[in-house]
């Protein structure tokens, strides 16, 4: 168990790593870092490759489908494709690198995959009532000290007690 | 005359309609490529006399080629305008077509590749029970079913096991063939800039046979011929990427036409797909997987083989497709 837990970085050390990205983020990217936004772009992407009209006339959609590049051409999928680049080489570094589900051990994979399917559905509908996830939202927010970061940390955190606490038989067996 | 010519050219159905190859061609270019480098391994190895050291290479890879081919022809046929005339391209052989020495070169391996590995049923069927695939062993009960029930069958499958060493040269010869005309049949496009280069040929060739070793590597059960596959196909990406530098920097050091073709890949439409899906994810990322492999890390053999495979996939789809929109200029 011991040597599972040294594959990993210390969290404190990494969040300082973290924060020297942000930096370098700003500096080369003009933007802070994200991750639902790529996706949000990918999305977007589809859309306007399935049907352009729709995209042209939705309001949510338009401003993003409007340039000649495309909604895709943006630094937040470049970085979302490094992500996975670099999640790779790190799992295969430190043997990481297999096939499983994370889940508590006494529920079915086919039950963790619906309900993390739900959760990611509603994290996709929260990021965009929230332009932005824990990192572009919240880690970048903060970085430039604005409010909405505090808010979205405290929201984010606070409810995720909460939900957790109800959900918890999800991943603590309780006696009954 | 200068404007009349401009105007001609628009003229609906004066030149050949460009965009008449999608995805089936890509797709097909793909499958014969990789059943190329598939047999090129399988060959090589048995005239080498690797028989048992590289099993599944040799014995059991090349079943999967003929299913590859039949599913590469089919879209072929697909995308025929008048599907009922295929037969019309084994009534001829023109030397100088690509496509006649494409669709010949596509029949004869065909065959050799299902005689190849009817007289290996003994291994293929070891090699079911090893992966656990007991289900399929009806391939292997109808291929023994043939070869003692059946006289003429049981004729081809003994003469092809008396002279396998001969039909072992013709199968190399043929898949080189095969590989290299996938990139030849678009080379010979002369009006598509793109396409219009002698390097397409080589470097099709070596994608191809990348993604056989790929295949090989994917679904082999003998750590050996695995790590000597992920070796190979390093070279392999290696040498794929160096054709590519060397195509795009004789285009930009070619006429207008080729800078204009380079330029497709330098700041126009598929400089992302080919940069970043194509050349990092199907190719770099592969290679530093496949040498942390060699260096002793864990990383799970379907991953960059997968990859490989995508990725060589993906090439084939920007090449057709940018190859069409490439033209001189008038």
């Amino acid at each position: 168990m011991n040597t599972q837990k040294n594959k990993y970085i210390n969290s404190y050390v990494a969040g300082f790593f973290l924060g020297l990205l942000i930096i370098a983020a700003y500096y080369f990217a003009g933007e802070g870092l994200g991750s639902s936004g790529g996706y949000r772009d990918v999305a977007f992407g589809v859309i306007n490759k399935i049907s352009p009209e729709y995209a042209h006339q939705n309001a949510f959609v338009a401003p993003h489908v409007s340039s000649d590049e495309g909604p895709t051409h943006t630094w937040l999928v470049y970085e979302l494709i490094g992500v996975i680049f670099g999640a790779i080489l790190s799992a295969v570094i430190f043997g990481r690198m297999k096939w499983s589900i994370g889940k508590a051990p006494h529920i079915t994979n086919k039950k963790r995959l619906y309900l993390a399917l739900i959760g990611g559905v509603l994290w996709g509908v929260g990021t965009q009532l929230g332009r932005g996830c824990t990192s572009g939202l919240v880690l970048s927010g903060m970085a430039v000290n604005s409010l909405s970061g505090y808010i979205g940390l405290i929201a984010i955190f606070g409810f995720g007690f909460i939900f957790a606490y109800v959900f918890k038989k999800l991943w603590i067996k309780t006696k009954n | 005359m200068e404007e009349l010519f401009q105007t001609a050219r628009d003229i609906h159905g004066l030149y050949p309609h460009v965009h008449i190859w999608g995805w089936p061609i890509a797709t097909y270019l793909f499958l014969g490529g990789l059943a190329a480098g598939i047999l090129l391994f399988a060959t090589l190895y048995y005239l080498k006399g690797k028989e048992n050291d590289m099993p599944f290479t040799v014995k059991i890879a090349p079943i999967f080629t003929f299913i590859i081919i039949v599913i590469g022809l089919l879209l072929l046929v697909y995308d025929l305008h008048h599907k009922l005339y295929v037969w019309q391209l084994f009534t001829t052989f023109r030397i100088e077509s690509p496509m006649s020495w494409g669709a010949w070169t596509l029949v004869a391996v065909s065959i050799l590749s299902l005689l190849w590995p009817l007289s290996y049923v003994d291994d293929i069927e070891k090699y079911l029970y090893e992966r656990g695939w007991k289900k399929l062993d009806f391939i292997t009960k109808f291929i023994r079913n043939l070869e003692h029930n059946w006289l003429i069958p049981r004729f081809i499958i003994l003469t092809f096991r008396k002279y396998r060493t001969f039909f072992a040269w013709i199968l190399l010869f043929l898949s080189i063939i095969l590989g290299i005309y996938t990139g030849i049949l678009l080379s010979a496009f002369n009006a598509h800039p793109l396409w219009n280069n002698p390097i397409l040929g080589p470097l099709f060739l070596t994608s191809g046979v990348s993604t056989g070793s790929a295949f090989v590597m994917w679904l082999s059960n003998n750590k050996k011929e695995r790590k000597l596959m992920s070796t190979i196909d390093m070279a392999l990406i290696a040498m794929e990427l160096f054709f590519i530098i060397h195509m795009i920097m004789g285009m930009q050091a070619g006429p207008e036409a080729f800078k204009q073709a380079a330029h497709l890949f330098l700041g126009g439409e598929f400089t992302v797909i080919f940069w970043v899906i194509f050349v990092g994810f199907g190719l770099v990322l592969p290679f530093i997987l496949e040498a942390f492999e060699l260096k002793g890390f864990h990383v799970p053999p379907a991953l960059p083989a997968l990859l490989v495979l995508i990725g060589g996939f993906i090439f084939r789809v920007i090449m057709v497709y940018a190859g069409q929109m490439s033209e001189y200029p008038f």
